[in-house]
């Protein structure tokens, strides 16, 4: 038996102006205008992406610190109220469950975005592990509409209908604000590789949008100047392609480690103990086998998931994510190979549709940033 | 004529893999239909067969490729490749600005028309063909 497909809070203005597609069982936009365009209003201007699709769940209670370091690889402590930083949830082998941004909204309050795709499974495997911990786990989707507003004009676009100065809001920082005379929590994270928020809508029910809906209505109109443009999924993967994120299911799955997809940045293995420590550590210790690395194509083709790369006559790993780079305009993608190839400028074959095109080893991001993404000078 | 929000013009031939084919006498020349170029949405590369290839009816021959997928190219006629659109190359997007026209794929010297016309669909049944995927 299949579920019924989900709806975000914006599911109206979706379906009049985008084209739809399924993805995680929501029925959500895929583009508006188109990927390139969309896309390229976030790396130039300023765009805006419905994410309400995504997880939402706020850990509350005396014991919430110790119950996040336990259950998530990154430091937990080191986490001021009002910061965010990212983080995965491992299994026992170091296998990620899931990748997620974690904000501090408290001493003992946190708020926990995850991927749609594993709503059901975090929520259940967060309850679960909290059972020790006095901790209390609550889902809170339905009743928190989000949006993404990312790119360079961003801060500029939302600082026309906020109640505060915006510049008290650094990178992987957040806080409270109104826009248009309403409640928002904002964090300066994102999806994009650009500077950018991410916009909580608070206390709006699925069944009452309207809160949400004129906040939306509101940015729109703001970044009308800065030429504005709602995106869709397309150009929110892209993006993300683009800026060496890993999307989870493609790049990332239980069988992968933070340490294979170079997320290590957020294992803290110092920390006393959390789920998948020793196996990460022993993983550590040994040196990982294959990584994550970035594919720029040196000819024509567009690498897609699946895709078999080959060395010297071996297929050495597949593509995990691929597509068309409108910033490099050429295929890119990310693919896992053994760590004696993930070295930069090192050439590789893609088989694309039966024939075998040129590639080469990048590093992440694909774009120079000194010309795009929040580093830009 | 039109069929919902697609052109579909009275004097292709139409495959059901969504290619048109325009007869010239003794040459054709192909390319994707306006529901094609659609669906896939911004084209970025053009991946065009040989001149001088011999090509069999509903053979792949090439493939169009957007952002977001990848489609193959199946020529809705058998025979050679005596041209390729070469500007498809530097402009791709000519398959979505104007796929009966300037986005046009090959032309194809024809060996027996009337047989592979037998597979094809004229103007009226594409259109009704398209109507019913939509449904």
């Amino acid at each position: 038996m299949t579920e019924p497909t989900q709806k975000t809070h914006l599911y109206e203005f979706h379906k009049q102006t985008g084209r739809m597609t399924l993805f995680a069982g929501f029925d959500m936009p895929l583009w508006y205008k188109g990927i390139i365009i969309e896309h390229m209003a976030v790396r130039k201007n300023v765009g805006m992406f419905d994410i309400g699709h995504m997880g939402r769940t706020i850990i509350n209670g005396p014991e919430s610190e110790a119950f996040l370091n336990y259950v998530t690889t990154n430091d937990v402590s080191r986490l001021a109220p009002l910061s965010a930083h990212y983080s995965t949830i491992c299994n026992e082998h170091g296998g990620i469950k899931d990748d997620f941004v974690l904000s501090r909204l408290g001493p003992d309050k946190f708020l926990m975005v995850y991927n749609a795709s594993n709503r059901k499974k975090d929520f259940e495997w967060l309850v679960q592990n909290s059972k020790s911990f006095k901790t209390k786990v609550e889902h809170v989707s339905n009743n928190i509409a989000m949006f993404a507003v990312q790119g360079p004009k961003a801060q500029q676009t939302l600082q026309k209908i906020a109640d505060s100065d915006l510049n008290d809001i650094e990178r992987f920082k957040c806080g409270w604000t109104k826009l248009v005379q309403t409640d928002v929590f904002l964090s300066r994270t994102g999806y994009t590789g650009e500077d950018g928020f991410e916009v909580f809508v608070w206390d709006t029910p699925l069944s009452d949008p309207a809160n949400a809906e004129t906040v939306w209505n509101a940015i729109l109109k703001a970044g009308k100047e800065f030429g504005i443009e709602p995106c869709g999924l397309g150009a929110r993967d892209t993006l993300r392609l683009e800026a060496g994120m890993c999307l989870y299911g493609n790049d990332i799955d239980e069988d992968t480690t933070p340490l294979e997809a170079r997320l290590g940045f957020v294992v803290k293995l110092k920390k006393e103990r959390f789920i998948g420590k020793d196996a990460l550590l022993k993983q550590k210790t040994e040196g990982v086998k294959r990584k994550r690395v970035g594919l720029r194509m040196l000819e024509k083709g567009i690498p897609r998931p699946h895709y078999e790369i080959w060395k010297s006559g071996q297929k050495i790993g597949h593509v995990t994510s691929g597509s068309f780079s409108p910033v490099l305009e050429r295929g890119i993608a990310a693919a896992y190979i053994p760590t004696e190839h993930a070295v930069e400028n090192v050439t590789v074959m893609v088989k694309i549709r039966g024939k075998l095109a040129k590639a080469e080893v990048v590093g992440f991001p694909f774009y120079d940033s000194t010309k795009y993404g929040y580093r830009r000078q | 004529m039109r069929a919902l929000d697609y052109e579909v013009p009275d004097d292709l031939y139409y495959s059901k893999e969504h290619e048109w084919v325009k007869i010239d006498g003794k040459t054709a020349a192909i390319g994707i239909t306006d529901y094609a170029q659609q669906s896939l949405h911004e084209v970025v590369y053009v991946d065009t067969p040989k001149v001088d290839s011999q090509i069999e009816q509903s053979q792949s021959i090439g493939s169009v490729e957007s952002v977001k997928s990848v489609s193959d190219i199946y020529t809705p006629v058998g025979g050679k490749i005596i041209e390729i659109n070469e500007e498809l190359a530097e402009n791709p997007e000519l398959v979505n600005q104007d796929p009966y026209g300037k986005g046009w794929i090959a032309k194809i010297r024809l060996v027996d028309f009337d047989k592979d016309r037998e597979k094809l669909l004229t103007a009226t049944q594409y259109a009704d063909y398209i109507e019913s995927l939509e449904e």
